[in-house]
């Protein structure tokens, strides 16, 4: 099980922030999300495997500075 | 211990008023050549139309100066004002102040805002505004340090009577008074580490003009602070408004952006990731080391704490290095407790010099403050000689035998001090990148051409440390900034390059129109914009308009009427900015600079100068050229295509200028029209003169 904003959800072996995102029907709003404490942006949501265990928070679209 | 000697020139006594609305109803305004030292009332009009904070600044500042007057000229007034809203500890982000005079860097106004306790007390103490004039002859003191860091401390213990915290001081340092990149401290009281510290009005070299007035330091003293401080309109709606706001941060700032751990650094490993970093001065947006110098590293280095620079702040992002050694000048070998640093201090005096370094990075922000130097324009500055110097446009025959290759540590940290003392070649450097640019191509004979394309300045100001090669908006949002490229008036990258919010020129400059003048309406109150986009709610997506975060909008408007008693919905908000907002470019065309000839930027920020930048990217810049603007690359080299790129991208920029400008009611030219003037109801006759000479 990993744990996506504080909701428990299965975890899948190779499973991609790519793939976690895919069964949402708002992820075009995310492109940074936090997992185990590390960022990861868009251009890595296809690379980074996603850890069994793992805590992740969608971080809403940036837009400060 | 130091010891020291204050002399007293000239003191006021007068009847404290009691605070209405979030109003003192007052301003205090001090000519320190007679001395003189005098009351002025805050009249209706003032509060209606400029409502405080940045308005109230540039209204007195309008009054004190003429079209003629210089940065260094006696009238040049400082002028420092929090806002209605400024010294409530109820809502999160309500303390900051603003400080506006005529600018060394650009020569014109300029506004810089700053956090600690100075604003919310000067209003406390009676006065909604600070305006400082003339420069002092008579020196009132002797003894005290010339550095902010220790002259922080030393004067909050003088004044403090037992209570340190009901202290803030106002200062700046030795490096303000050799350069025209001085910033001014402003200190709050740490309880937990029994210490001062400070946040800074760093840009424009405000800390310059202060220096120049021979001004050591504004002291102001308050005693406790609570909800009824600002003697609100609606206590209870006050009170209700600020739990809710204060709740929803405590809840998910953890959830997201952990500022209340990390502050801004977490921005680092974000904006590298979208190669939007500033690297080797602004050549590229990514390295390979930026993990060194971000949030992972830095959460560790922190000293651990619930950081506010203003009372009962819940975004708590003053974060701080304790124990602290420096490795270099007076301070080599001696524990200090260092503000910062912030993502803008990481990026400019990290990654654009080539360095990854944290603690490197530490040591120039502790510097920077305690010499009274802008970290960003320091760090831009720098980044441009260090480019110059690999360029071979400079060599060490200027620098005085420096070697200033990207990521020389030592020979950044050597013009820092040498900004200090005003010797050497950091004495050069600290007039800034227009200046610089200036001296290399008439002294050096260095080619002009070049210089102006990779040296990061716009009006006069250096840019602030974000890429914008590849966001059309952002370019706007830095070359259309009233003051110079600035983020906090418009950031818009993210919405813009990574969401692609706004496909065409009139959804830009929507945008442009729009985000400066809310980001304005901030400074006007006395608030900090963190709490507003940086922590967002979780039904936030549901908004028709997300990136305005409009659930917090309707809140800001709630808070706005609970406290002065003037009802207003959001909607009214843009409007009560525009015409600060507007009455600001109007006192640049005043100056003699407002138009659409200084919205330009360097080409270094529309896209890439060289061919070293184009090819490391190319596979971006070749399919724009093929896919975007239909140009058959087949035959072409590297710099066939920087130049054809350069010309479809510049051609760009110039439409968004059309766009922008329509948008704003403003001429072809970049001049407000008689008719926005007068819709916004700044049409006074002083006013229409301006808009009259100018051809408005």
């Amino acid at each position: 099980m990993i744990s996506l904003n504080d909701e428990k959800i299965p975890w899948q072996e190779g499973m991609t922030v790519a793939d976690l995102l895919s069964g949402l029907n708002d992820a075009h709003n995310y492109a940074v999300i936090r997992v185990n404490g590390k960022y990861v942006s868009r251009p890595n949501f296809d690379a980074y495997k996603i850890p069994d265990e793992a805590e992740i928070f969608l971080i809403p679209m940036v837009v400060g500075g | 211990m130091t010891n020291f000697e204050l002399k007293e020139l000239k003191t006021l006594s007068y009847q404290r008023p009691e605070i209405d609305k979030g109003y003192a109803n007052q301003s205090l305004y001090v000519n320190i050549t007679d001395p003189d030292i005098a009351i002025k009332p805050v009249t209706e009009q003032m509060k209606e139309i400029f409502i405080g904070g940045k308005g109230f600044d540039l209204w007195l500042l309008w009054h004190a100066v003429t079209p003629r007057t210089r940065w260094n000229d006696p009238e040049n007034t400082i002028c420092i004002a929090s806002g209605p809203m400024g010294g409530t500890p109820a809502y999160p982000g309500s303390g900051k102040s603003i400080v506006a005079a005529i600018s060394p860097t650009t020569g014109s106004v300029m506004d810089s805002n700053v956090g600690g306790y100075f604003g919310p007390y000067l209003k406390f103490s009676g006065f909604d505004a600070l305006e400082i004039q003339e420069s002092i002859k008579v020196f009132a003191s002797k003894g005290l340090p010339e550095d902010g860091y220790a002259l922080s401390e030393v004067l909050t213990n003088h004044f403090a009577g037992g209570k340190p915290r009901g202290i803030s001081v106002v200062s700046t340092g030795p490096g303000a008074a050799h350069t025209v990149m001085g910033c001014i401290n402003f200190t709050w009281y740490d309880n937990k580490r029994k210490r001062a510290r400070y946040k800074q009005a760093g840009r424009g070299g405000l800390g310059t003009v202060f220096a120049d007035k021979g001004i050591k330091a504004i002291v102001a003293r308050w005693d406790s602070v609570s909800l009824d401080s600002n003697k609100p309109a609606d206590k209870e709606a006050l009170r209700s408004v600020g739990k809710a706001y204060s709740k929803e941060i405590v809840a998910l700032d953890p959830k997201q952006n952990q500022m209340s751990k990390i502050g801004t650094t977490h921005l680092v490993p974000i904006m590298n990731d979208f190669d939007l970093l500033p690297t080797h001065n602004f050549k590229f947006g990514q390295h390979k080391h930026a993990g060194l110098i971000g949030k992972d590293v830095y959460k560790d280095i922190f000293d651990p704490g619930f950081d506010g620079c203003w009372m009962g702040c819940t975004v708590a992002c003053s974060h701080g290095v304790k124990d602290f050694v420096p490795l270099t000048g007076d301070y080599a070998g001696k524990k200090v407790f260092v503000d910062g640093p912030e993502y803008e201090t990481i990026a400019g005096c990290g990654s654009n010099l080539g360095v990854f370094d944290p603690y490197f990075i530490v040591e120039m922000n502790f510097y920077c403050d305690t010499y009274g130097l802008d970290t960003i324009a320091v760090g831009t500055s720098i980044a441009f000689v260090m480019e110059c110097f690999e360029m071979g446009l400079i060599d060490t025959s200027h620098t005085g035998g420096l070697d200033l290759n990207f990521g020389n540590r030592l020979g950044a940290l050597t013009l820092v001090h040498q900004m200090a003392t005003g010797e050497g070649f950091g004495k050069i450097v600290g007039q800034g990148v227009r200046n610089m640019k200036k001296v290399f191509a008439e002294s050096y004979g260095a080619d002009p051409g070049i210089l102006q394309d990779i040296g990061m300045e716009s009006k006069g100001l250096e840019f602030s440390e974000y890429m914008t090669k590849e966001s059309l908006a952002q370019q706007g949002g830095y070359g259309m900034a009233l003051k110079g490229p600035q983020h906090d008036e418009a950031w818009l990258i993210f919405l813009d390059m990574v969401h692609n919010y706004m496909p065409t020129f009139e959804d830009k400059a929507e945008a442009l129109h729009w985000f400066p003048n809310f980001r304005t309406w901030f400074s006007l109150c006395g608030l900090c914009k963190l709490p507003w986009n940086d922590i967002v709610p979780e039904d936030n997506k549901e908004e028709d308009e997300p990136a305005k975060v409009m659930k917090h909008i309707r809140w800001y408007a709630e808070y706005f009427s609970a406290m002065t008693g003037r009802k207003v919905v959001p909607d009214d908000l843009i409007p009560m900015s525009e015409a600060v907002y507007n009455f600001q470019r109007i006192f640049n065309v005043r100056m003699g600079f407002g138009r659409r000839e200084h919205d330009t930027i360097p080409y270094r920020a529309v896209g890439p100068v060289t061919v070293e930048e184009y090819e490391s990217r190319q596979e971006r810049y070749d399919d724009q050229l093929t896919d975007k603007y239909s140009v058959d690359i087949e035959e072409k080299s590297s710099e066939e295509k920087v130049a054809l790129l350069r010309n479809f991208r510049e051609e760009q920029y110039e439409k968004l200028k059309d766009a922008v400008y329509q948008r704003r009611g403003w001429s072809n030219d970049g001049v407000p029209t008689v008719e926005t003037a007068k819709r916004l109801r700044i049409d006074f006759p002083e006013v229409l003169e301006v808009l009259e000479v100018s051809g408005r």
